[in-house]
């Protein structure tokens, strides 16, 4: 009798772990996500010092900054769904580079004390917003893992976990940091 | 960083004429520690001689004047050559390092604390006994790095259960590093994972004394360490690409298993060694192109490390 009480509570144990493990690697997902917004708010919170500091020296390039503009504004309302937001940063990520890139052309403004510290502040926060993509994709992996492979898929099913997308990373930001490019020194 | 034929350089127009003064002084040094060791091995004749008569031919009558006078000659070696291995490090290894760098500065007694090891929380088991030499400090470019030699060792038990085991002997290396960041991230060799495969990495999560498992994207990299810590994001700024595929480098460069750990904005590295690292030789030569290399090389692996780590690209807010 107690051997078929042990084997009961097991076979009732397993679906018990198996739900609550999916649960963590779903919450997981989430809360990766969630940094990203954060590291995504914390470029979008530099973007206005970037205006400032370039806008006196760049007259040709006036439509990219309108354009950055907007695209924050957009990017921090709350009306922006997340999927969008995925978007706009691949959006803003493009057009940060062509304004850095623009900046080759400004000699003076390259040299500024000011500049420097801003640039030196966006290559932090790119690489934090990378850090925190290879982490989504890595949570994501473990989620997606668990939803297809046996047994877990079953209980998955159950709960109507499908699998989720991986965070796409830029073409231009798939290569490592260059600092000599950066710097340009 | 200087190569070789720099220090080949180095060596026949500096410190030839120091190694020189000091093979002088290692003759004179050996031969009064051999004529010491024969009168020792005639006293232990003489006993083993007398042992023998009165006691006959049995184990303890051979071996105690042996063993006794083995350990004598090993005191006298150890304390007559204080002095000239105290000259041999502030002479040649404190040349060699200036040489390297002229940044660093060298104590041949200090060593990294006892709490500077146990805080880079590489190694689990505190060591109860402790000890370091060869301290080296400076500035190598933008980065502030020290490194010394450490014997770490745990005792447990008295008496007949006495044991003894090494936590950690090699060199330990200390740097600031050139990103900022809050989380405790620790990097060590992969053994589970060797063993068991699959499996192995299910092992590691299950590691209770770690915090969570960071899994990376880097298949060389996993195949070569296992990663624990606590933020997912944070450790994967430490961690960049580009600083996994250096540390697989690092690694294959030296051949030996590497342990990192990334805390308060330092990094840790600690390479064990089963030899002790930059002790002169006593019984050979000194005048060896070879022997300097070796010193050098051991020098250049771990000072190489700020290079080898990129840790004086400051392209980030921490300057």
């Amino acid at each position: 009798m107690p051997y078929v009480i042990i084997i009961l509570a097991v076979v009732l144990l397993i679906p018990v772990l198996i739900y609550n493990a999916l649960i963590a690697k779903k919450n997981q997902v989430l809360n990766v996500f969630a940094t990203i917004d954060v590291m995504l708010k914390k470029r979008y919170d530099l973007i206005p010092n970037l205006i400032s500091t370039v806008k006196g020296y760049m007259q040709h390039e006036r439509d990219l900054l309108t354009r950055i503009t907007e695209m924050r504004a957009k990017a921090l309302s709350d009306r922006t769904s997340d999927d969008d937001k995925v978007d706009l940063d691949g959006k803003v990520t493009k057009t940060l580079n062509n304004i850095m890139l623009a900046v080759e052309n400004y000699p003076d403004l390259k040299a500024s004390q000011n500049f420097l510290h801003l640039q030196r502040a966006m290559v932090e926060i790119e690489e934090q917003i990378s850090a925190a993509r290879r982490a989504y994709n890595a949570s994501v992996t473990d989620y997606n893992n668990a939803v297809e492979m046996f047994p877990t898929n079953i209980i998955a099913s159950m709960m109507n976990y499908k699998r989720r997308r991986f965070f796409e990373i830029p073409k231009e930001q798939r290569q490592n940091v260059d600092a000599g490019r950066a710097f340009n020194n | 960083m200087k190569t070789l034929d720099d220090l080949r350089d180095f060596y026949n127009n500096s410190l030839t004429a120091d190694l020189n003064a000091l093979e002088a002084r290692r003759k004179s040094l050996l031969s009064k520690i051999l004529c010491v060791g024969a009168a020792i091995a005639v006293l232990a004749l003489i006993a083993l001689l007398v042992a023998t008569q009165n006691m006959g031919v049995f184990f303890p009558a051979v071996i105690f004047p042996i063993a006794i006078a083995a350990a004598i000659f090993g005191v006298i070696i150890h304390f007559s050559s204080k002095g000239y291995v105290r000259e041999f490090k502030t002479r040649i290894i404190g040349q060699i390092i200036t040489f390297i760098d002229a940044n660093l500065r060298y104590d041949p007694h200090r060593c990294i604390p006892r709490s500077t090891f146990v805080a880079s929380d590489i190694f689990k088991t505190k060591p109860n006994r402790y000890k370091g030499d060869d301290y080296v400090s400076g500035k190598v470019g933008a980065t502030q790095v020290r490194f010394s030699e450490l014997k770490a060792e745990y005792e447990s038990g008295s008496g007949k259960n006495r044991s003894c085991r090494t936590v950690f002997k090699g060199l330990f290396f200390i740097a600031d590093f050139n990103k900022h960041f809050t989380c405790k991230t620790i990097i060590l060799p992969d053994t589970a994972e060797k063993l068991f495969g699959g499996f192995g990495k299910l092992f590691q999560s299950w590691n209770i004394a770690r915090d969570e498992l960071i899994k990376l994207e880097d298949p060389e990299f996993e195949r070569y360490f296992v990663v624990y810590g606590n933020d997912q994001v944070q450790a994967r700024y430490i961690l960049s690409t580009s600083l996994m595929a250096r540390i697989v480098d690092f690694r294959r460069k030296t051949n030996r298993q590497i342990y990192l750990s990334f805390i308060g904005s330092n990094v840790f590295v600690a390479v064990p060694y089963r030899k002790n690292l930059f002790e002169p030789k006593l019984f050979s030569t000194i005048l060896n192109f070879d022997l300097v290399r070796e010193y050098f090389e051991d020098l250049r692996l771990a000072i190489g490390i700020v290079d080898d780590l990129n840790l004086n690209t400051r392209i980030w807010t921490k300057q």
